[in-house]
């Protein structure tokens, strides 16, 4: 983990990397899940995995809609956001002893999560420099959700969706980080700060951009 | 007291974002807001186009990954975390088929026997390294060379006097045998020279002409 963030450190987030904030922003309270973790890693480090793990259990619980909604944004291949969402959790239990409260575990889980997701895009995309792509995989989802109740409405709605996700994949690195962080993740402003390590105000300017582009981009009002 | 001036996107952005987290929103910007139509309305759009993109993206990924999919991901993730702390498996290869069982009292001969051939075969590589290293392959007497030639051509001999010299004519016919060889190499890369895979070598495309379709 920490080899992945400091090879990032060049330019933090401009490829949509996820490197640790100078300074964690100081928590009024540990969350619920937070509290969970501590006591998870106070749990391994007694040795009593069996009962870790059925704690971490519910913290796969707590997180895993959200964690699959930003991997999938991130990855636009379901079997892939799958084992990218399997591998995050699995590194957070093995590395849960080196958990420090200061962070909010929601910060720390998804700074794994997406630099992980980066890794399999970088990886994906190397593979597609070497081999011929394969057959179009969404395509043929899309044509079997057409066959549903009602094809045309699913149809408009599938199409409504790729003219997003092809929007959000013309925004900058650090736009389309905040703005998938912020709507699709449902982290403030503040979190998406600690997870980056930009600045809160130029997280609120980022955030402001891309959602202003992407209005440019799908016909509304930029 | 309210702002004279309309509010900026960013401002509106921010109120927004203020709503939807749950944040205490600039009570200015919300004064505002609450008392100019026109920022109203702004406001509305915003807030429209932001809850659309929103609420397509949980659409699309609950239509992915249904209750069912998240089920199994949970049991799948549970799985590899009981899988954790232990080491991996080394699987023995199997030595014979399960279906020709060896007799027990011939196990041991087998053992040995094979240990026996692993060893000579060793020996035979070394024997062999230690030969090819001493010999020199390039050193021919004058006669060897043109041994082919003669049977081919029964032409009688040129006198000695008009022969070339051993060290002029051992270059030649080691560059004419290392042309053959390459010019062999390059017939066999070219394509198959057997008639029957022609056909397919016909329809496999090649590298060169995928990466450049594929640029």
């Amino acid at each position: 983990m920490s080899e992945h963030l400091s090879a990032r450190q060049a330019d933090p987030v401009a490829s949509g990397a996820i490197v640790p904030a100078v300074a964690p922003h100081a928590q009024p309270a540990l969350s619920d899940d937070t509290r969970l973790a501590v006591e998870i890693r106070g749990l391994v480090e007694r040795g009593e995995m069996d009962e870790a793990r059925d704690r971490f259990a519910g913290l796969v619980v707590a997180h895993q809609r959200r964690a699959v909604r930003i991997a999938y944004q991130y990855l636009r291949d379901a079997a892939e956001a799958d084992e990218a969402v399997q591998d995050a959790f699995v590194k957070v239990f093995s590395h849960i002893g080196s958990y420090r409260e200061a962070w909010p575990f929601e910060v720390w889980f998804t700074r794994i999560l997406i630099n992980g997701c980066l890794d399999r895009r970088k990886a994906r995309m190397r593979r597609e420099r070497w081999f011929a792509p394969a057959e179009d995989v969404e395509a043929q989802s899309t044509a079997a959700r057409a066959n549903g109740p009602d094809p045309e409405a699913q149809l408009l709605a599938a199409e409504q969706r790729s003219r997003l996700t092809a929007a959000i994949d013309r925004l900058d690195g650090r736009q389309r980080t905040v703005f998938m962080l912020c709507h699709f993740g449902d982290c403030t402003p503040r979190e998406v700060s600690a997870m980056t390590g930009l600045n809160e105000s130029t997280v609120r300017v980022h955030l402001f951009r891309a959602a202003r582009k992407l209005r440019g981009l799908l016909g509304g009002a930029p | 007291m309210p702002w004279s001036r309309h509010l900026g996107d960013a401002r509106l952005h921010d109120c927004y974002f203020a709503a939807r987290t749950g944040e205490a929103a600039d009570p200015l910007a919300a004064d505002h807001l609450a008392e100019c139509s026109r920022c109203a309305a702004r406001y509305r759009d915003l807030a429209a186009f932001l809850d659309g993109v929103h609420a397509d993206v949980l659409a699309e990924t609950d239509a992915v990954f249904t209750p069912e999919r998240l089920a199994a991901q949970q049991h799948q993730i549970a799985r590899r975390l009981d899988l954790l702390g232990h080491a991996a498996r080394v699987i023995t290869f199997p030595g014979r088929l399960a279906g020709d069982a060896a007799p027990p009292a011939r196990a041991g001969a087998a053992v040995v026997s094979s240990r026996w051939l692993a060893a000579s075969a060793a020996a035979g590589l070394f024997v062999g390294a230690v030969v090819g290293s001493m010999y020199d392959f390039g050193v021919r007497t004058p006669q060897s060379a043109p041994a082919v030639a003669t049977a081919a051509r029964p032409a009688p001999q040129p006198p000695a006097t008009t022969a070339p010299p051993a060290s002029l004519a051992r270059p030649v016919s080691v560059s004419s045998d290392d042309e053959a060889f390459l010019s062999q190499i390059e017939l066999a890369l070219g394509g198959p020279r057997t008639r029957e895979l022609q056909p397919f070598d016909a329809m496999t495309p090649r590298v060169q002409e995928i990466s450049t379709r594929l640029r």
